[in-house]
């Protein structure tokens, strides 16, 4: 009654697929049980079935408008990031002078933590979508522009020289060798900046908002609603994982050449 | 043909009235905090058509503690709105705000002591030594020492530990402290908590213990007042009626919130309404008059305020930020 390998295989390959799901559903009736054996109430830790039916409390055409709001902001900003970040990054590449006057800068607005930026923004911008989009902006675009540059900078020299034997002109090089060569590293800043952008915009809501789903969960919490706030906070992972994995789709889908070859 | 030409007559009818809609001036009211019961008036106003009978078309942003608010009303993001008198006047001593306060909405501080009620603490007097938690951004923490020592207790008469505002209910009821620090607005919120586990809570009200000072108040930018004195003049008219009317008809003032704000939960909000109330309508506002703030009690304030903000009582003449000019008794 043994297994041909290719069976054996495949029930591995099945497991290993599983895996996450399992492993996600088990935490959660671990965290079942332990609310029900100790009996904590709500406001310590509720139980996951507390949260599920708080979840459907609340009428599904608000929950759309939180998320409108936050996604809105969250992927404006997140463009807005990739608009800036990507051609600064391949200025800076081709131009010694930029890189060093501006990377120091980046490097400080990198460190200032946003949460202490973001009241000011609002102050000067007002309390409306674009100082949110800009706070999100502020906290996507650097590593952004660190993966790209490095991408840039990784082509292989030989590449380089290669064209500039054959006299291809500097636009050339850039778009036909250089870019092609940092989009794996312009991808894995892309996932990075992705989840920051829900940060950034949950950042900004908590600041300024009349809806979203991080006012939503800063507004649960003022009520004492515990549960409800869970299910906002799982609410808005999903919507992160969901961005990020739509980063990961548009590069199998558009770029498949530059992922790594599978054995 | 005259069924044809009186639907056409009511349509522009229709569109007149929808035109003279679209002509109310706009005013933007700015709250101090995210919405519930104790923001309740601006929402029943709205609803019951207290503003629009002004001609008004009043929109609401929320906001983030009394100083965000006093801020935006400055810089003109918004044109009025409640913030605590003691956190402006604290501005106007220290820069100048070009804010100015109109109306008393809470004549009374909000500020507690919250302790099980089978804690044996159930007076001021009882604190002394007791193991005390607090928010730490709360205007309550300024005002701490100076209401010990009115009771004659040294300013660190109580251990006063900070966590955030949503984990003082829990650190009570769980014994992780004997007392907390909390808004008298909130009541029906931490006796709900408490009796999830069974228990009940004391209050022990700051006001009741010498520490007796106007707090909530509406706050208006002078540009709008200078600009649109008249538009400023309805608002007043119009919210000194929604007041008026919450305390009359809290269930009816609650579901209001709760249309505008559908995640206000409406039991809640009259719970809310019915623990703020007490400090608009009292003897103060008896003696005085509804939203009034009179010259004594705005002095007053001023040297609480002062104090606890370590400011000398001679930076600020607390009279230059009051403007009774928008009072709606004044009329």
């Amino acid at each position: 009654m043994s297994q041909t390998p290719t069976e054996a295989a495949a029930r591995r390959a099945l497991l290993l697929n599983l895996s996450p799901w399992l492993f996600f559903v088990g935490l959660i009736i671990l965290w079942e049980l332990v609310c029900r054996v100790f009996s904590l109430p709500n406001y310590v830790l509720p139980a996951p079935t507390a949260i599920f039916s708080a979840f459907f409390d609340v009428e599904f055409s608000r929950w759309m408008m939180h998320l409108w709001a936050t996604l809105r902001v969250a992927l404006m900003g997140f463009a807005l990031s990739i608009v800036v970040s990507i051609p600064l990054a391949i200025a800076m590449m081709r131009s010694e002078f930029l890189s060093r006057t501006l990377y120091p800068l980046l490097v400080v607005i990198q460190s200032t933590p946003v949460v202490a930026v973001a009241p000011l923004i609002i102050v000067m911008m007002g309390s409306d979508d674009p100082s949110r989009v800009l706070i999100t902006c502020l906290l996507t675009f650097f590593p952004l522009v660190v993966s790209t540059a490095t991408g840039i900078n990784e082509t292989p020299e030989e590449l380089i020289e290669l064209s500039r034997s054959l006299d291809a002109p500097t636009r050339r090089e850039t778009w036909q060798i250089r870019i092609p060569y940092a989009i794996p590293h312009i991808f894995s800043g892309l996932k990075v900046a992705i989840t920051l952008a829900i940060i950034g915009a949950v950042v900004a809501e908590f600041v300024a908002a009349e809806e979203g789903l991080g006012y939503f969960i800063q507004f649960s919490t003022s009520f004492f609603k515990i549960p409800q706030a869970f299910a906002g906070l799982f609410f808005l992972a999903g919507v992160s994982l969901l961005l990020f994995k739509s980063v990961q789709w548009t590069q199998q889908i558009f770029f498949a050449w530059s992922l790594p070859k599978k054995k | 043909m005259l069924k044809k030409a009186s639907s056409v007559l009511a349509m522009v009818i229709a569109m007149s009235a929808s035109g003279m809609a679209a002509a109310a001036d706009e005013v933007t009211y700015q709250l101090d905090w995210l919405p519930g019961g104790d923001k309740a008036p601006v929402y029943t106003g709205i609803q019951q058509g207290f503003f629009a009978a002004e001609d008004l078309e009043v929109s609401i942003a929320s906001g983030r503690g009394s100083t965000d608010a006093i801020t935006k009303i400055a810089t003109g993001q918004a044109d009025i709105g409640s913030a605590d008198i003691g956190a402006l006047m604290a501005a106007r001593a220290q820069d100048t705000v070009p804010v100015s306060a109109v109306y008393m909405i809470f004549n009374q501080g909000p500020h507690a002591f919250f302790s099980l009620s089978d804690s044996g603490i159930n007076n001021f007097a009882d604190i002394a030594g007791k193991k005390v938690a607090t928010s730490p951004f709360t205007s309550s923490n300024a005002f701490l020492p100076l209401v010990l020592q009115a009771n004659d207790m040294p300013a660190d008469a109580v251990t006063l530990t900070k966590s955030d505002p949503g984990a003082l209910g829990p650190m009570l009821v769980t014994g992780n402290t004997d007392a907390i620090i909390a808004w008298v607005t909130n009541i029906a919120l931490f006796k709900q908590q408490a009796a999830s586990a069974g228990k009940d809570i004391n209050v022990i009200r700051w006001s009741d213990a010498g520490l007796s000072l106007y707090s909530s108040a509406v706050v208006a930018s002078d540009k709008f007042l200078s600009e649109r004195p008249d538009v400023a003049k309805r608002f007043m008219r119009a919210y000194d009626k929604s007041v008026r009317f919450t305390h009359e008809n809290p269930e009816k003032a609650a579901a209001d919130l709760h249309t505008m704000v559908p995640e206000v939960d409406a039991a809640v909000a009259t719970a809310q309404i019915g623990d703020s109330m007490p400090l608009t309508f009292n003897e103060i506002s008896e003696a005085d008059g509804l939203g009034t703030m009179t010259p004594e009690r705005i002095a007053t304030t001023w040297k609480w305020v002062a104090e606890a903000n370590e400011l000398s009582v001679d930076s600020l003449d607390p009279e230059t930020i009051v403007n009774r000019d928008f009072m709606p008794a004044a009329e």
